[in-house]
């Protein structure tokens, strides 16, 4: 049967279910992963490695399809063409340099010595490794350790980039360098799927997030999305930072969306508790300009990957 | 949602035959087996044998050389008989070195990748487990060929050169046994090794446990066989299950004397080396997976 073009262009799960005998890995996963940055959060043990590992073919799910871009891995060569990826894990076979390692697992892939050349230096330069290249890789730091894997993922040019863990041990100014590269790579059409403790890097640098948890996707999609649909359960906070604070309080707590006002600690500002983020942001533009406030900020104060972690999953990883 | 621009290129050209990218795993595993200095020492001496053999062919068809020895010329000749005892003797030779390059090599193949999760570095890419395990044994088969049945079948065909082509024609199942002879005991050693450094991830104690899998068994089997009066000892001792397999393919007798009277059959030698191949990968299978499922 031939992909249908939304099946060309995503990563796509159909109520896929993983088990290790009578481990649970993931259960009844759907997922349509459009081209971009997308986060995976989830806890330790949620089934975010297993998902990665089901995305990249190393393992082939007890229940359910995947296909990723119209493709399935019981077509290695020209699935493993479009897909790389990077584990969590530091492994390096021992002995070789910079160069060899990417050269390596470029042969591996079948790219004939002078393409391999060619590609290895390519993907060294990306992250910036040229001049380590000959060094040992058992020697690198644990932040050029994470640009080699990084380096080996994207050195054969896939069109999917699963990467496990990636900004861990990276420095502040390799971690800018690093995402940056995402970005790019994401701005030319490539998917690439990151998972993360960081939330909220995960928050600056995705498109999208799948929040998993006990093997469960939790949400998926824009988390700007993802928080709208929470309103209900978990009203909007909306940080307004002006000049008479206690006014606007007055004002929009008499609304019946409104649930809350609370004055900040510092005075110059309100939390405001709402159901309904839209109706607020109307309510708030008339209330301005009835009274002249100044305002100097309005911000959402939980529209981000960290605060939908916490509402669903919670701090210590216990689903709310 | 947003409009994508795909401006990256998905490499179209060539690629290498998928048959031979296996050979990518012995590349590159050589440039750390050949850095100990120990190894290349070792390997040195198992060409001695060879070079040894080498010289008394040449001797025996050059007995004038040795004419400073005040000795008859045909009694030296009788002295270093060119038949099929003289190059199974230099296969025993090289298997036991074979043994003793496994030992060496064979620990520190599987056992890195494991320890450092590497496996889905070679998995998630156009290579299977099976190729995985395939170039893993090419290291070591190689190795173990440069010393055996290569090695062997020149001085078959030096011997074939200095005697004539008669020689050769009486005696091709000599160069049978060779190559065949050396190619059971490559994969029996290999599939063995590897399925010890892939459960045993600590070098040393894979080695001891390479020492105890050759020698323990041979030991118990050597007691059973004197105690009950039997040659059923042998099937779990790998050097006497294979000298069998060999001096039959040499088309030799078995000598009463090795085994107590009890020469072993050659249908049980040959299924007790099928068995151990199929142990090894089974116990290869168990392990050699791409990822790890933590309990």
């Amino acid at each position: 049967m031939s992909a249908t073009v939304t099946e060309k262009q995503r990563v796509i799960f159909e109520n896929v279910s993983k088990f290790y005998g009578e481990v649970l890995g993931v259960n009844r996963v759907s997922l349509s992963i459009p081209p971009g940055i997308t986060g995976l959060v989830g806890p330790n043990g949620s089934g975010k490695t297993t998902l990665m590992n089901l995305m990249v073919g190393l393992l082939r799910p007890s229940r359910g399809r995947i296909s990723v871009l119209g493709m399935d891995s019981q077509r290695p060569e020209e699935f493993f063409r479009h897909v790389g990826y990077s584990t969590q894990y530091d492994a390096f076979p021992p002995g070789l340099n910079g160069s060899q390692f990417i050269r390596s697992y470029l042969r591996v892939h079948g790219f004939g010595a002078a393409e391999a050349e060619a590609m290895t230096w390519k993907a060294l330069e990306r992250v910036g490794l040229t001049e380590a290249a000959g060094r040992k890789v058992a020697g690198y730091s644990k932040g050029m350790r994470q640009r080699v894997k990084l380096a080996q993922a994207i050195c054969h040019q896939p069109s999917v980039l699963v990467l496990d863990e990636p900004l861990n041990g990276l420095d502040p100014m390799a971690r800018a360098e690093v995402i940056s590269l995402f970005r790019e790579l994401a701005d030319g059409g490539l998917h690439v799927i990151v998972s993360s403790h960081i939330l909220h890097e995960v928050d600056l640098i995705s498109d999208q997030v799948v929040l998993i948890h006990g093997g469960y996707v939790v949400a998926e999609g824009d988390i700007a999305n993802v928080r709208d649909e929470m309103e209900e359960e978990h009203p909007a906070q909306v940080s307004i930072r002006c000049d008479r604070p206690a006014l606007l309080a007055s004002r929009v707590f008499a609304q019946d969306s409104v649930m809350e006002a609370r004055i900040d600690d510092d005075g110059k500002g309100v939390l405001v508790r709402t159901r309904d983020a839209d109706r607020f942001h109307l309510l708030l533009n008339q209330v301005v300009l009835e009274n002249g406030l100044t305002i100097e900020a309005v911000a959402p104060a939980d529209a981000d990957v960290n605060a939908v972690y916490q509402y669903l999953i919670g701090s210590n990883g216990e689903k709310s | 949602m947003a409009v994508y621009d795909r401006n990256f290129g998905i490499y179209q050209g060539e690629r290498t035959p998928t048959w031979s990218r296996f050979l990518i795993i012995p590349r590159y595993a050589y440039q750390e087996v050949f850095q100990s200095r120990l190894f290349v020492a070792f390997l040195g001496f198992c060409f001695l044998v060879p070079f040894a053999g080498l010289l008394v062919i040449y001797l025996h068809h050059n007995l004038a050389a040795l004419s400073f020895i005040n000795l008859p010329l045909d009694r030296l000749q009788e002295a270093l008989p060119i038949n099929a005892k003289f190059f199974r003797w230099g296969l025993e030779f090289q298997g036991f070195l074979c043994y003793v390059l496994a030992l060496l090599v064979g620990p520190a193949l599987i056992s890195p990748d494991l320890r450092n999760n590497g496996l889905p570095l070679y998995l998630s890419r156009p290579f299977s487990r099976a190729e995985y395990v395939l170039g893993k044994t090419a290291v070591l088969a190689i190795l173990m060929s440069a010393i055996t049945w290569i090695p062997g079948l020149l001085l078959f065909f030096f011997q074939s050169y200095l005697d004539g082509a008669s020689w050769m024609g009486n005696n091709l199942s000599i160069a049978f046994a060779i190559f065949f002879g050396s190619w059971i005991w490559i994969a029996v050693l290999s599939l063995l090794s590897l399925a010890v450094s892939a459960w045993v991830k600590w070098k040393p104690v894979a080695r001891i446990s390479l020492l105890i899998l050759y020698y323990v068994p041979w030991g118990f089997a050597k007691v059973m066989n004197a105690t009950q009066d039997t040659w059923w000892g042998f099937l779990v001792a790998l050097w006497p299950t294979m000298t069998t397999v060999w001096t039959r393919l040499f088309g030799l007798p078995l000598e009463p004397g090795d085994y107590n009277g009890n020469p072993m059959p050659l249908a049980a030698a040959w299924l007790a080396l099928v068995a151990c191949c199929l142990i090894s990968l089974a116990l290869l299978s168990r392990r050699i997976r791409a990822y790890e499922v933590v309990r």
